[in-house]
């Protein structure tokens, strides 16, 4: 049996692929650093269909699943992009909240894109809200990855009710973790990419670094992790979208997997970048400290561990 | 209003390609992806339907193997329907050869309008716009960086050296464009599923009236009769700056024509 992507989930995610090479590229998410995001890349995904696709069809969306999403999440991931994509598109749009971007606290209670976000999904008493910008208060929080303007957020008005029911809610929750995971692979990809291009060009005693086994051993065993994590990925995304039992611990395995590739390639990546992946300047820090930040938020690596031995009796 | 599109499907420039040994040609047994350049002449025509309130766009591409993807692309963008030629004995057709078919297969579809890129990306011969447009009889206006249609006939400024030229020529023309005209638009989800059910019509040199021994190798006028590496680039020329280092980089610049 092939299990992997076909047709039109291999054509939507490299649409979106070549969107955000041509548009997000990494001075775009340094200059989020210190700014409101450039807000040409979610202008262009929000035309392509990609904040609509997991929308019902009766609200102008595709209806698609997330078997179409997480590909193009993961080139999200790759590219870096600031804005809360997995909460807007994943999170939030499946639940009929369209046309906004939509910052949410089910992942933790630093909300990531909190500073620019229009609409935001609260969690309150096990159901879940969504408040206008003029309807809470946002303490911006200085976290690791400045891009994404993280802040604690407090509803200060009534909102809308979205979903009282708490298996929703919880869905809502493993769609978040399924969509934190695919960005964690395509970050692996990007850094383990960006250590291969330093080692190609970097040369020492006459031939490119990357050329002794040191370098290139860590690179591959680098990886062998993002291919340990990308089916789990690919799988907890067609469980999710069949509703299948293990649904749950599947997304909490892939969202582990990717937790750890992410860590692997990162280090490796660091090592082999010598002394310049330690300054801000190397478009390296960008990717790795996203990867630090989102390994914690919608379940750290315990949480998710503990899910998977629960759901296996253990 | 009826434009047709040229559009070359061509190995991604982005992979290194190679050279087959026995032809001295590009392999072109690799996944194939639209020519970008060709991509503007699609946003053109896009553009030029909308503005005219109405009409169709269609594409034709000759192409081994029957591939589509290329197509896909541009009919995801929004081109209503295609044709693709496809036949083993097109293999080898040099840039005239090239043009008889994709004149042939235009004429079927009498066009008001016919755009092309300038060349393509990985042949880069420049000529089989104009060919094809001498083939079908047609008014050739060249290097468009805008066109607009009104009336039965097109404007069109043409890019020059030292500006544009502002060219007014009757329909049907064969109108081709620069790199860089439109902002070539991605294609949207929807427009990619809806693409999947576009008809793409699939033509061999029979259809078009043509023999095995008019096309590919065997029809062609050319030979290749050696391929060599480019030569290393020679280092360039430093200037000491004794006061006048800014008149000599401006001279240089405009020696290549850059300002």
């Amino acid at each position: 049996m092939r299990f992997g992507l076909d047709g039109d989930r291999v054509a939507f995610r490299d649409a979106a692929r070549d969107l955000l090479a041509r548009r997000c590229g990494p001075e775009v998410v340094r200059a989020a650093w210190s700014g409101p995001p450039d807000p040409r890349p979610w202008q262009g995904l929000t035309e392509m269909g990609v904040l609509s696709l997991m929308a019902p069809e009766s609200s102008g969306g595709l209806g698609l699943d997330e078997t179409f999403l997480a590909p193009v999440i993961e080139e999200a991931g790759w590219a870096g992009l600031p804005q809360p994509l997995t909460a807007t598109a994943l999170v939030a749009a499946p639940l009929g909240v369209a046309d906004a971007m939509v910052a949410t606290d089910l992942g933790g209670p630093l909300v990531p894109g909190a500073g620019y976000a229009e609409a935001f999904l609260m969690e309150t008493g096990g159901g879940l809200r969504l408040y206008r910008r003029d309807e809470v208060d946002v303490e911006p929080v200085d976290t690791v990855d400045r891009a994404r303007h993280c802040g604690r957020v407090r509803p200060t008005g009534p909102g809308a009710a979205v979903t009282a029911d708490p298996a929703a809610a919880a869905r809502a929750f493993d769609r978040g973790a399924l969509g934190t995971a695919a960005e964690l692979v395509g970050l692996a990809r990007r850094m383990l990419d960006l250590a291969v291009g330093h080692v190609t060009e970097r040369r020492q005693f006459g031939r490119p670094v990357g050329s002794f086994q040191a370098v290139k051993h860590q690179l591959a065993e680098a990886r062998l992790q993002i291919h340990f994590a990308a089916p789990a990925v690919t799988y907890a995304a067609y469980a999710l979208a069949n509703r299948l039992e293990d649904a749950s611990p599947s997304v909490s395995t892939a969202k582990w997997l990717a937790g750890r590739a992410a860590a692997v390639c990162g280090r490796a990546a660091l090592q082999c970048h010598g002394a310049i992946g330690y300054t801000v300047e190397a478009d390296l820090h960008l990717f790795l400290k996203r990867s630090w930040a989102l390994t914690r938020t919608w379940g750290d690596g315990d949480h998710h561990a503990d899910r998977v031995a629960s759901a296996l009796g253990l | 209003m009826k434009i047709v599109v040229c559009v070359k499907q061509i190995p991604d420039p982005a992979d290194p390609g190679s050279l087959d040994p026995d032809t001295k040609t590009l392999k072109r047994d690799v996944k194939l992806i639209i020519d970008e350049s060709d991509s503007y002449g699609v946003e053109m025509a896009l553009q030029l339907v909308d503005a005219a309130g109405g009409g169709s766009v269609h594409l034709v591409s000759m192409v081994p193997n029957r591939e589509v993807s290329g197509l896909r692309t541009a009919l995801a963008m929004g081109a209503d329907s295609a044709t693709l030629i496809s036949d083993e004995a097109l293999a080898g057709s040099d840039a005239l050869t090239t043009a008889k078919v994709l004149a042939r297969a235009i004429e079927r579809a009498e066009p008001d309008l016919v755009l092309a890129a300038t060349e393509s990306t990985d042949g880069y011969t420049g000529v089989v716009p104009a060919q094809v447009a001498e083939l079908l009889g047609l008014p050739s206006v060249t290097f468009a960086k805008e066109v607009a249609v009104s009336g039965g006939t097109a404007t069109v400024r043409r890019q020059t050296e030292a500006g544009y030229d502002l060219v007014e020529c009757p329909l049907p023309a064969l109108v081709s464009v620069t790199a860089g005209v439109v902002e070539p638009r991605y294609p949207s989800f929807r427009g990619i599923m809806a693409a999947k059910k576009k008809p793409v019509d699939q033509l061999g040199i029979a259809d078009l009236g043509l023999e095995p021994g008019q096309v590919g190798w065997a029809g062609g006028g050319q030979e290749i009769v050696d391929v060599a590496a480019a030569p290393a680039r020679e280092s360039g020329e430093i200037v000491t700056d004794e006061g006048d280092a800014h008149e000599r980089v401006v001279a240089f610049l405009d020696e290549l024509k850059v300002l």
